[in-house]
């Protein structure tokens, strides 16, 4: 017979042994647990992928199933997920279901999506389309720059403002938009234009780039931010009835990375002149031509995005392209096969100039760059008059009125009486056709010239006193062209 | 805009946006074979004023390759030659939106 306090010990460490080895069963159930549900997600998975996907895909996103299988072992009474077995909430299947299905995109592609930074610089007639896309596909965090404000103008083509939000400024406007068709993305408002000071910490925050702007300035400046912060850019534009799109900066190497993708300047090392340089409201845009720029930004968008992370030393870097779309001709589309970086680019070449210390301090001045634009002022004070001047003019045939505006604008609205002779863009040939016309060869009689700003008019009335046309009557333009008329004289006059 | 093949002796030459508002024409034919650094100057004769408003700035391709201008200039003798029925684009850049 044992003493009793030896049994007492041995009752001890039995329970002991029981209660550890209870701890221990539990933490192996717990563990069996995940590891049967790791094995049906793995098994499901496979099923779904039997159709020929790639083993690594399975891989990746099993990694990203069951983040807590790795540290569970040995911890006792591991919680569950927060989103419990599956890595999207049920919503987001329903939500994503459609494209998720397409093998180019699957469960991977859309973990990747709602992961993903995307900044959309311009919330206008590209951005607008383009953050609609992207939003409804998903992508995690968008950001949208924009300084203006919605204006009626704008409406026929930017899908994202309407008619009761006219003055509202236009990231606040989209945003509105946007979380009415998703609101499980995270909105960022940048509501101020870019400015090369403010681009690269702005770019730093985001893992791709939409260039939806309007102006050579602003294509310049994300351009080089991008390429100083690694960032690819999807990048588009349009006008009148064509548009044009570039996948640029991809791979986004460093400068001098003879692999890496060709930036705008690669492609236009030089700017526009100035003058020739058309917005919307000059030159003007149908509303599908930017849309269809706008939603293809988006797709390019989600193939970055969702295309499978590999090794980019192994992979031959995708062939940089420009797509140019012609809605009026045939065929529309045409896909040009673009170079490589440029060996002397001032941005993402080994010689480069562009650095983030000029950006930020403000030294590289893209509007010099660009060649910044001031009002025509070409002529002196006597050739020039006021549209309430003008009004005054006697209508007895003793002077002409020449309308340079083209023949489209000129048959929206027009002065009874008036000679309509385009502007050319060329002072020659334009002064050749209105030679030809007998109103304004005719001696003795006055020329007045209006457009519908107020420029065209001056190089065209130039073009006559150069070439003593319409000498002795003299000729003048009407300061501020048809939008002085409607402000100073007639207020029923189109505005457009 | 052009669907149509050009003549015999002759290659095709396509204006897009400000190139294609300057001309007033969405393509012409011109005669070749041409050196390419020939090109501007032809322009220039036909469209006066093309070569500083327009083709400064422009992208130009050859049967849809782009084709850097000052490079070709710069091979002089050796430069590339736009063959007859061949397509060159001249892509000046848009920058609205």
């Amino acid at each position: 017979m044992q003493p009793l306090h030896l049994l007492d010990s041995q009752v001890r460490s039995l329970r002991q042994q029981v209660q550890s080895t209870e701890t221990q069963l539990r933490n192996l159930k717990i563990q069996l647990q995940q590891a049967e549900q790791q094995c049906e997600a793995a098994r499901q998975l496979e099923e779904a992928w039997a159709g020929g996907f790639p083993h690594e895909w399975i891989n990746e996103t099993l990694a990203a199933l069951s983040p807590e299988a790795h540290q569970a072992v040995g911890q006792e009474s591991q919680p569950q997920s927060t989103h419990g077995r599956w890595p999207l909430e049920s919503e987001e299947y329903k939500r994503y279901g459609r494209q998720m299905i397409l093998p180019e995109v699957g469960l991977h592609g859309q973990l990747r999506l709602k992961k993903a930074r995307v900044l959309i610089v311009g919330a206008g007639g590209l951005g607008c389309p383009a953050a609609a896309y992207l939003a409804g596909a998903g992508v995690g965090t968008l950001g949208l720059v924009d300084g203006d404000t919605v204006e009626i103008s704008n409406l026929h083509r930017q899908v994202a403002h309407g008619t009761d939000r006219v003055g509202m400024s236009k990231v606040d406007s989209a945003v509105e938009y946007l979380t009415s068709l998703n609101p499980r993305v995270n909105y960022q408002r940048h509501p101020y234009h870019l400015t090369p000071q403010t681009a690269i910490s702005l770019f730093e925050q985001y893992d791709l780039v939409l260039d939806c702007t309007d102006h050579p300035t602003s294509r310049y400046l994300i351009s080089d931010t991008c390429v100083l912060t690694s960032k690819p850019l999807v990048s588009a534009s349009a006008l009148k009835t064509e548009g044009q799109l570039i996948v640029l900066n991809n791979p986004p190497l460093p400068p001098g990375s003879s692999n890496g993708g060709p930036c705008y300047r690669c492609v236009f090392p030089r700017p526009p002149p100035a003058d020739s340089v058309l917005s919307c409201g000059e030159g003007g845009i149908l509303g599908p031509v930017v849309g269809l720029m706008g939603v293809l930004q988006a797709l390019e968008a989600i193939k970055l995005l969702t295309a499978q992370p590999s090794p980019s030393s192994t992979l031959e870097p995708p062939k940089p392209t420009l797509l140019i779309f012609s809605a009026y001709s045939t065929p529309p589309f045409r896909s040009v096969r673009l170079r490589t970086r440029r060996a002397d680019c001032a941005a993402c070449s080994s010689v480069a100039s562009i650095t983030s210390q000029s950006l930020t301090s403000g030294s590289l001045d893209y509007v010099a760059f660009c060649g910044g634009t001031s009002p025509l002022d070409l002529l002196p004070p006597h050739a020039r008059v006021s549209a309430a001047e003008f009004a005054r003019q006697p209508r007895d045939g003793t002077n002409t009125l020449i309308d340079v505006r083209d023949e489209t604008q000129y048959s929206m609205c027009a002065l009874r009486g008036s000679v309509n002779v385009p502007w050319t863009g060329d002072a020659e040939s334009w002064a050749q056709a209105a030679a030809l016309r007998e109103e304004i060869s005719a001696a003795g009689k006055a020329c007045y010239v209006v457009c519908r700003m107020g420029n065209d008019s001056q190089l065209a009335a130039r073009a006559l006193m150069e070439r003593g046309l319409g000498a002795d009557g003299g000729v003048r333009h009407i300061e501020g062209g048809f939008r002085a008329w409607r402000e100073e004289v007639d207020p029923g006059w189109p505005e457009y | 805009m052009c669907a149509q093949k050009p003549p015999a002796g002759h290659f095709t030459i396509l204006y897009f946006a400000s190139a294609s508002s300057y001309t007033r024409k969405q393509h012409d034919f011109f005669s070749g074979p041409l050196p390419i650094s020939k090109l501007p100057d032809l322009l220039e004769e036909r469209y006066s004023g093309i070569k500083e408003k327009v083709l400064g700035s422009c992208a130009l391709t050859v049967n849809l390759d782009y084709v850097d201008m000052e490079e070709e200039a710069a091979k002089a003798e050796q430069c590339l030659v736009v063959q007859e029925g061949d397509e060159v684009a001249i892509i000046p850049p848009v920058s609205s939106g």
